[in-house]
Formats: structure tokens, C-alpha cells, sequence
């Protein structure tokens, strides 16, 4: 049954199914899934067959901004099971990333995340979801919402202070970034990558306690090694569960500076150069051999991690120690 | 004996891989193997350029992709036709200055690269020195610096 053939008595049995009486709205349309600026909160789209009920727009906020509105991205409700859903609409972008000083080519490719939903199909480590084609032939993702909590959010929880948090929490959180970086893994081993590495990409799935990896449109041109942008990205969320949330110079500076002076060139991160990466000089209890691994992404690093295997080699290292400890 | 004699005509023909990109330090390196190796007899060199094509995910169509990848292979013929000349002025003979276009879409530059060398039996591999930047080399890798940590039975030459 197409459910483009629902009257619009029909649908509005359907929402009342699943939202509440004060928010069923009066009259619904059917909008055409071609242009995601006109398909407004409380609009139906038809995918698949299946009615879909369009809540708000997503938002993604970092760095203290202000959330950003994505409007390729709304929030619906399947009418047929009630299950909440992201739509995700093609949102072709070709641009420069600045960086450290760098600048690059990047591209957000709803093919490559279509590729890789299939790729992760039953995986609880990814979002799930399927793709299909909007009426102008575009890919849209038809993803699941994940319930829980970002990894960031998890962080600043967890803990009465560092030291606390280090030796009652931490080895929990690196098992559990262990198994992150093992997702990652999955991906490079299938010539994928992530694309967009991020704390806040990495969501905590509160029905089953495992982090699951979204947001996989992103593409960057790489030249010698594919992954390098990759692991920087899983490097970046390793010191900031490992400093309970980025250690930045400006911080230091008004609120400890006896830590600010003993620091050097040498002890800060390759590409944020506000960002403290030897953070045993910030808390002298990490072991030396989980710094030695923060150091790889700091400005005195001669030698790089080229895979994650190489990480995953260290990492296993460092949580034998830590949890023997 | 005829074996000796096989093996000495082989190790006589020295064949060295030059892999270069439009970078001013890929023309440095065949400069310097023009000068350096020019005009010696028992040489000979493949110039390699190896197009990094960035996939479908950069491209709207498959046509835009393969019009993309026709520009790209073009220049690359174009510019090793120049250092082809280069060489041969140097005093190569023109049957031992061969080249080679690749295009590929590869994890690792370095590993098409010595890929190559193997599959020509290449004994020198010469690359150029970028002078990337620590956050660049962080970031993306720098083919100086892991050619010569994974390379095996060969030379690496690589040029300031």
C-alpha cells in the first residue's frame, strides 16, 4: 500500500496515534521530498512507501556557538510504527577546511554515507539507517534516532574531580574508546573513512550502552595517507576523555598558572596549538605510557600513528596497565 | 656460465623509477638524476606520475569524474613529455626514458609507487622533498618520509 493514497483524514488518525491531542495539527500536507526548504514542521513526506510525520529541524553546535540549524535534517516520526526517524536530505557541499594553518579540500557526499549505512547494516557501533532517493533522484537517509547521551556529555559527568574521575572512571571510558577506535578500524579495513571524527559524533546508545558512530557524509581529499585526518580526529577525543574535557593554555593561564609555566612548546597539540596534549604535566598520576601515546599528537611527535592498528596497539597496552592499577 | 652472464647483463641495466607530481621538488629530482646519472651508459629510467583521483564522492556525475580524470591525465602526459626531454638532453638514449601515467585512487601513494619499483625491477627509486609542515605531514602524510622507512631491495634518492 502507498501511503501517498492516505486520505488526509487518514494521516491525521495516524499522528493521533502518536503525538499528543494539543500538538495534532488541524490539516496536514503531503509535501514533495525534492527541495528540504519546503518541507516545514508538521508537513508529511512519503518515502518508501511509508508516511512521515516532520518534527523540527536537527541543530549541531561545538565549540560554545550557538547551535546551527541544519535544515537538510529534520526530525519525523514513522507513522507506522511511531519510531522516531532522521531524515537526512542531500546536502551537496564542496568547500575548503581550514585547519592548524592548513587548508583542504573537503566535500559532504550523501553517496558515501549511503555507502557506508549498508556497509554497518546490523552493527550497534554505527547508526543504522537505509538511503533512498527524494523525487529528484537524490540520496536521502532514512536514519534511526539514537537515544543517549554524545561522548562529551558523558566526560563532563563522570567524576567529582580529575583525579576522581581518573581512577574511578577512566578505564571504563578507554574501554569503551578501545572499542571506538576498533569501529574506525572497520571502516579503514573497508577502504572507508569516517570523514568527521568528533566527541560529539559519537553517541552513547542508552538501550544497549554502546557508542554509536554517526555522521559519515564527510569526505577529505588525503594525499599520502588516507587515514591521517582520521586518527587525528580519534586522537583529539583520547586527550579530551583523558583530560576530562580539552586542557587549553588560556585555562592555565588564570586558573593554574604554576601548571602554565612548566609547560613548553613541545607539550602542546600539532594542529590546536592552545590545546594541551601532555597532560601528565597537568596531572602527574596518567601513566607514562598513556602520555606517551597523547605525544604522538603533540608538536615534539617524530613519529606518527599511520592505522589504527598501531594505536590499538598501544591502547591495549596502556589498559592492561590502567586496570591492573 | 650462461646463467653469470644473465645475471651481469641484468645488473648492468640499471633502471631507476623517478615519481613526480607538478611540485617544483619533483622537478628538482629529475634534474638531479639528469645530472647526475646523464650521459652514463647502462641507464634507464621510468618517470612515473601517479594521478590521485579523489572518487566518486567528489563528483556530481560519473561524467563530470571522468572528465576530471581525462584533464588530469592529460597534464600528467604533458609534463612528463617535458622531463622526458629533459633526460634525453641530458644525455639518455630515447628508448631508455620510458614513462608511465597511473591513475589510481590509492590508501597510500608510497605503496603504488613501490609497487612499481618492484613490477620494473627498478633499483633506485627517486622521489622530490616536499617540505611539508609538521601539521601537514601530521595530517597527511608525507611519501619522502615513508618511502624510505618501506622500501626494500631498492635505493631511495630523495631530492631537496
Amino acid at each position: 500500500m502507498n501511503a501517498i493514497n492516505y486520505t488526509e483524514q487518514e494521516l491525521l488518525q495516524m499522528i493521533s496515534l502518536w503525538i499528543p491531542p494539543e500538538r495534532i495539527p488541524r490539516k496536514v500536507m503531503i509535501k514533495d521530498t525534492a527541495n528540504f526548504f519546503r518541507v516545514d514542521y508538521d508537513d508529511i513526506v512519503v518515502l518508501k512507501g511509508i508516511p512521515y510525520f516532520v518534527r523540527n529541524n536537527e541543530r549541531e553546535g561545538r565549540f560554545g556557538m550557538e547551535d546551527e540549524q541544519k535544515f537538510w535534517v529534520k526530525r519525523a516520526i514513522d507513522l507506522l510504527t511511531g519510531r522516531v526517524k532522521i531524515l537526512k536530505w542531500a546536502f551537496k557541499e564542496r568547500y575548503k577546511s581550514r585547519i592548524g594553518g592548513l587548508v583542504f579540500d573537503c566535500v559532504r557526499s550523501p553517496l558515501k554515507e549511503a555507502r557506508i549505512l549498508k556497509l554497518v547494516r546490523g552493527r550497534e557501533d554505527f547508526v543504522q539507517g537505509e538511503s533512498t532517493k527524494d523525487s529528484a533522484g537524490n540520496f536521502l537517509r532514512i536514519l534511526d534516532y539514537i537515544r543517549g547521551k554524545t561522548l562529551d556529555e558523558t566526560v563532563q559527568l563522570k567524576g567529582k574531580n580529575h583525579e576522581d574521575f581518573f581512577f574511578n572512571h577512566y578505564p571504563g571510558l578507554l574501554s569503551e574508546f578501545i572499542a571506538i577506535v576498533k569501529s574506525i578500524k572497520f571502516l579503514h579495513d573497508n577502504g572507508e573513512k569516517h570523514g568527521d571524527i568528533r566527541r560529539d559524533h559519537l553517541i552513547k546508545d542508552s538501550r544497549t550502552g554502546i557508542y554509536r558512530l554517526i555522521d559519515f557524509d564527510y569526505n577529505y581529499l588525503h594525499y599520502e595517507n588516507k587515514f591521517g585526518y582520521d586518527l587525528f580526529g580519534l586522537g583529539n577525543v583520547l586527550i579530551h576523555i583523558t583530560g576530562r574535557g580539552d586542557i587549553t593554555t588560556q585555562d592555565l593561564l588564570h586558573n593554574a598558572p604554576d601548571k602554565f609555566s612548566r609547560l613548553t612548546e613541545d607539550d602542546i597539540n600539532i594542529v590546536f596549538h592552545n590545546r594541551v596534549t601532555n597532560l601528565k604535566k597537568i596531572y602527574p598520576y596518567i601513566p607514562e605510557s598513556l602520555n606517551r601515546i597523547l605525544m604522538h599528537f603533540s608538536t615534539s611527535a617524530r613519529v606518527y600513528y599511520n592505522n589504527t592498528m598501531e594505536l590499538l596497539e598501544d591502547l591495549g597496552e596502556v589498559r592492561e596497565g590502567v586496570l591492573a592499577s | 656460465m650462461k646463467k653469470i652472464l644473465e645475471t651481469e647483463s641484468k645488473t648492468r641495466d640499471k633502471h631507476i623509477l623517478v615519481a613526480v607530481d607538478p611540485s617544483e621538488s619533483s622537478k628538482r629530482a629529475v634534474l638531479y638524476v639528469a645530472d647526475f646519472v646523464g650521459g652514463f651508459p647502462g641507464f634507464t629510467v621510468t618517470l612515473l606520475s601517479i594521478i590521485n583521483e579523489p572518487g566518486e564522492d567528489f563528483f556530481e556525475t560519473d561524467d563530470e569524474r571522468k572528465i576530471w580524470i581525462s584533464n588530469a591525465t592529460e597534464k600528467s602526459v604533458t609534463l612528463l613529455g617535458k622531463y622526458r626531454q629533459i633526460l634525453i638532453q641530458s644525455g639518455f638514449p630515447e628508448e631508455k626514458v620510458k614513462t608511465r601515467v597511473c591513475v589510481d585512487a590509492p590508501g597510500s601513494l608510497t605503496e603504488l609507487i613501490l609497487s612499481f619499483q618492484c613490477d620494473l625491477n627498478c633499483c633506485t627509486v627517486v622521489v622530490g622533498r616536499h617540505h611539508k609542515s609538521k601539521t601537514e605531514e601530521f595530517l597527511f602524510g608525507s611519501i619522502s618520509s615513508r618511502i624510505i622507512h618501506d622500501a626494500k631491495n631498492c635505493a631511495i634518492w630523495v631530492v631537496e
